[in-house]
């Protein structure tokens, strides 16, 4: 049974149909590609997953519960969690902040606790800080537990990002252009990253990405959008040589089927 | 088209208020038709509003100030013996010229600042002015005459009288100012390039520059333009108040104005101009509704001091819970 | 970029906190001697001050508190509360009220230290008014996007001045009603301590609120909502309960405004004051507790600084023939402009060289590292990264933010309104 089902999900604004009747399906351990133009409603659609935009219609359904009306916040603390095209960072904070905040939805102390400065707080905050550097540790950052945010490269803070989605302790996540700002050598790092995390942490995977070798070497299954609809789905390499996705991409970003050298390295370390 | 049917909607709505209110003892109408006049000056201040919300995205807390400066430069200027058009003209330039001197000082140099240090600094611009007014001028009040006197020589009102209430002849002006200005602008915004980019900047900021109009230059016309609506409205308004005190138009003006231009969505122009007028009848109303209604022994307005405050406040919570784009904004 | 892959591959063989710089013993030692000293000149000072100025400084220690409730609204939460001479009126009145017609308390019945129980019931009431005033008005203005309770808190202040302030049986009208002090505190030295030791109390506090989960998860919302919510976090509630904790502090400081004249009149709460209380959050830094604090207390104590410099004080009073209090008006918004374009961040950065080396880090006058100029190389990789560099910062994702913004599904400020729209709609279907 899929972990995430979304079944007829469409979205107006104003006079744009920008979803329509949209349906995909992530079934537990694997990780599903979204790909489509600029502007084809992939973002979107992650956005009424999440319940940032009230979809006109459509459910979406998780490990057989219908989520559709609770509010973001809630989805997170069942085990969804999220990355931003840009960067979904709080730039106040330090990096270790940064993971102490994803970690809010368990934190073993109520708010007003907090505000009071009770003992039991800062016990607490000392066992945050401990899981934050498990997971810096995890994704190599440990050393940038205290930097601040602004001098960081983008390729790091997106790196940060995923690792501060992890510490939400999520069974999926969405990742929305986990690649994007990264050169092809850092992508294909970025892509045996990906697959050691599904490995060690049992994470179920929905990404957006436009980096077609990187979608074909790691996707188990890939949905292609346009124009707010399902073009075709099936194996990344079907997807990626169907004739209406190359008519889609304008016959630009196909590279992906001269990459079957990338997919097997990557498979390699896989298995 | 959509401000058309909802304008309709409102003066036929004001105009049924006005039959029902003829057929209740010691009625309403005399009460809705000052709330009209008032609504006007509302309206004025109100479009100061949108115009800066259009332009910078933030409320202009400062738009009440321009006004009670403009009255205090025409009561200086009276006093030392000027005539009364001398006075106006006075009043018009030097508030125009504390509007330039407050976008090149302080809007400027935030341009790519937080919105809220914006909209702070405009609350700092307010007290500054009204830390001046206090410097110059003292805290007592002072009278200001109007444009035309309220009673003739032999001591007849002049103007008109309405539902047996006589209408002095500044709200009259007040009146014709606001619908000539209305006029205007409207011809403003859609026939000139100024006024178009003005218009586009609310939609798209980066379409205005590709259009070839400096956002400096803009910016300039917006703080201008707020500038000198304000400063019309207090020369009008003060004079009708009797009392000339500092921070009058803030305290007297603001809110209403503000309610006004939320009723209207904020951006739209028509719709500052229309919501004044809506809140001006709402804040009347009110006023009469506190001293008409008994709760028990005693009138409403013991019980509830300041009826019309409330009032506003509520019509304000109302809309922005019900509507927050305004009953003339844009549907999504 | 190939460095920075380098770097992210560094696996660092324990997860632990990377060592800051911490200071050697005699660098503690020397720190500790300095703290120690400044604690007890302002403590000598402040014991052995006169009753006039025990009186000055009660007020300075009330403004501090009223700094702290805006610093939450204005510098945790990104919004203004322009009603703030309300909430503290308000928390006046209801702590006078309560002393007087509720524990019979009234002067003209010859009472003239109410007891400690009716004070602290008393206190706890004004707190309580602040909260749910607060609690109130947010349930409505946080809804909307937008600065939206700057709006409605601006009314919401008129209101109470004209209307709620003018109910006689709260306010006793313009005799102003009575808040007689108890007997422990009756004394000016023994109030200032005591409005002194609950500025503290409020202190450890907000230091705790911005350390703990609510004041990551509030700094979070300011910075983008839909971030705020992919971390789990209810963001209506959080501002809701930011704004709540500002006006319980606001509550307080009416109650202690009530007790230090012992008699409430509504003049003392205008909307000029409620202005100059923002201004003056953000003279003294915004977000930074101590500089909230200093700027506070110096725009209460600034009439009674400039009758202390003998020139000044001739000039106002002679040759203007004006009140120092007028004066404030005038130097204090002068100063948030100044602040505000010349000096962002307030008293608290220019202060921020001797606070870090206090707190145990190297002395340097450019705490973020901004004297390092981004090289050649580092500024076209970061061109090539759609970030934009700032020639006194190192590399500044300065459009990262508003990038978020679209991403994240917050839209441009055209649509902002249509969104609220959306916003609210959702709230009502969870």
């Amino acid at each position: 049974m899929a972990v995430l089902e979304i079944r007829d999900m469409s979205i107006r604004f104003g006079g744009l149909q920008a979803l329509k009747d949209v349906n995909v399906d992530v079934p537990e351990w694997e990780i599903v590609g979204l790909i489509g133009p600029n502007g084809a409603g992939k973002t979107t659609l992650f956005n009424c997953i999440m319940g940032l935009y009230s979809p006109n219609s459509g459910t979406v359904t998780y490990r057989g519960r219908d989520i559709s009306l609770l509010p973001t916040h809630r989805k997170v603390s069942l085990g969804i969690g999220r990355t931003f095209q840009n960067i979904g960072l709080v730039r106040e904070l330090t990096v270790i902040e940064n993971f102490l905040l994803a970690q809010h939805p368990r934190i073993g102390y109520g708010a007003f606790g907090g505000m009071f400065g009770m003992p039991r707080t800062f016990l607490e905050e000392r066992r945050l800080r401990a899981n934050a550097m498990e997971v810096l540790d995890f994704i190599g950052l440990a050393h940038l537990a205290h930097s601040k945010l602004g001098g960081l490269p983008y390729g790091t803070l997106k790196l940060i990002e995923i690792g501060t989605v992890l510490a939400t302790d999520p069974d999926v996540i969405l990742l929305d252009e986990p690649s994007s700002g990264m050169g092809p050598d850092e992508a294909h790092a970025f892509g045996e990253r990906l697959l050691k995390l599904r490995q060690t942490l049992n994470l179920t995977v929905l990404m957006i990405e436009h980096h077609v070798p990187l979608v074909t070497s790691v996707c188990d299954y890939v949905y292609c959008l346009n124009f707010g609809q399902i073009l075709t789905h099936g194996k990344p390499r079907d997807v990626a040589s169907h004739p209406e996705v190359v008519a889609a991409y304008l016959g630009g970003e196909v590279e992906g089927l001269h990459s079957e050298d990338d997919a097997e390295e990557v498979a390699d370390v896989t298995s | 088209m959509r401000t058309t049917i909802v304008s309709a909607v409102l003066v036929v709505l004001l105009g049924l208020g006005l039959l029902v209110g003829a057929g209740v003892e010691n009625g309403p109408n005399p009460f809705i038709t000052l709330g009209v006049m008032n609504g006007a000056v509302f309206g004025l201040v109100a479009l100061g509003l949108v115009l800066v919300y259009k332009g910078t995205r933030v409320f202009n807390f400062a738009q009440g100030e321009f006004g009670t400066i403009a009255a205090y430069l025409l009561f200086l200027s009276i006093n030392r013996g000027w005539p009364y058009w001398v006075g106006i003209l006075v009043a018009l330039a030097g508030t125009v010229l504390i509007g330039l001197v407050l976008e090149r000082g302080v809007i400027r140099p935030l341009i790519n600042a937080p919105r809220i240090n914006v909209l702070v600094a405009t609350i700092a611009a307010a007290l500054f002015m009204i830390g001046m007014e206090i410097l110059i001028a003292r805290i007592e009040p002072r009278s200001l005459s109007p444009i035309i006197a309220a009673v003739d020589s032999s001591g007849n009102p002049n103007g008109v009288t309405v539902f047996n209430l006589p209408i002095e002849p500044q709200r009259l002006i007040a009146l014709g100012v606001l619908l000539s200005l209305g006029g205007v602008l409207a011809w403003f915004f859609s026939k000139t390039d100024l006024g178009l980019a003005v218009l586009a900047t609310s939609q798209d900021a980066f379409a205005t520059r590709v259009m070839g109009i400096g956002i400096e230059r803009m910016s300039r016309f917006i703080w201008v333009s707020a500038a000198l609506l304000g400063a019309i409205a207090g020369i009008l308004y003060v004079p009708l108040t009797g009392a000339l005190t500092p921070a009058v138009m803030t305290s007297n003006i603001l809110i209403p104005a503000f309610t006004g231009a939320v009723i209207g969505g904020m951006t739209s122009l028509p719709g500052a101009f229309v919501g004044g007028i809506v809140i001006g009848v709402v804040q009347s109303v009110g006023l009469w509704a506190g001293g008409h209604f008994t709760i028990g022994e005693k009138a409403l307005q013991e019980v509830i001091p300041g009826v019309e405050q409330v009032t506003i406040l509520l019509v304000l919570l109302a809309v922005l819970l019900s509507r927050p784009q305004g009953l003339l904004g844009k549907e999504a | 970029m190939s460095t920075q892959t380098d770097e992210t591959q560094t696996i660092s063989p324990v997860a632990s906190e990377p060592s800051r710089f911490r200071p050697s013993t005699r660098g503690w030692a020397i720190r500790l001697v300095v703290i120690a000293l400044l604690a007890v000149v302002t403590v000598w000072r402040v014991a052995t001050v006169q009753p006039l100025w025990a009186d000055h400084i009660s007020l300075a220690a009330i403004f501090a508190i009223i700094g702290l409730s805006l610093n939450i609204v204005l510098g945790y939460t990104g919004q203004v509360s322009l009603g703030h001479h309300a909430f503290v009126g308000l928390g006046a009145f209801i702590a006078a009220h309560h002393i007087t017609e509720r524990a019979g308390c009234a002067p003209e019945e010859g009472c003239i230290e109410s007891s400690l129980g009716t004070f602290s019931v008393a206190i706890l009431l004004a707190i309580l008014s602040g909260v749910i005033s607060a609690g109130l008005l947010g349930m409505v203005a946080l809804r909307i996007k937008g600065l939206y309770l700057a709006l409605i808190t601006l009314t919401y202040g008129f209101v109470a001045v004209n209307s709620i302030f003018e109910i006689s049986s709260l306010t006793r009208g313009g005799a102003g009603m009575p808040a007689p002090r108890p007997a422990t505190f009756f004394s000016d030295h023994k109030y200032m301590v005591l409005c002194l030791g609950l500025l503290g109390v409020c202190m450890f506090i907000d230091w705790r609120f911005l350390r703990s989960k609510m004041g990551r998860a509030v700094l979070a919302v300011k910075s983008s909502e839909a971030v705020a919510a992919s971390y789990a976090v209810n963001v209506t509630a959080y501002k809701l309960m930011a704004f709540m904790l500002s006006g319980a502090f606001a509550g307080l400081a009416g109650a202690l405004f009530a007790f230090r004249r012992q008699i409430v009149v509504a003049p003392d709460f205008s909307f000029s004051t409620a202005l100059l209380w923002v201004l003056m959050v953000v003279v003294g830094g915004l977000g930074s507790r101590l500089g909230v604090v200093i700027g506070s207390m110096f725009f209460a104590l600034f009439p009674f600084l400039i009758q202390l410099v003998g020139f000044l004080n001739d000039f106002l009073a002679n040759t203007l023939q004006r009140d120092p209090e007028e004066l404030t008006l005038v130097i204090g918004p002068f100063l948030a402009l100044l602040t505000m374009i010349q000096f962002p961040g307030g008293i608290a950065e220019q202060i921020s060289p001797i606070t870090r080396w206090l707190g145990g880090d190297r002395f340097t006058m450019h705490p973020e590292g901004k004297h390092h100029k981004p090289s050649l190389l580092q500024r076209r990789r970061a061109k090539k990264q759609g970030l934009e560099v700032h020639d006194d910062a190192e590399l500044v994702a300065t459009k990262s933010e508003d990038l978020l913004r679209d991403a994240a599904g917050e839209p441009d400020a055209a649509s902002t309104q249509t969104m609220a729209a959306v916003d609210s709609s959702e709230e009502v279907k969870s």
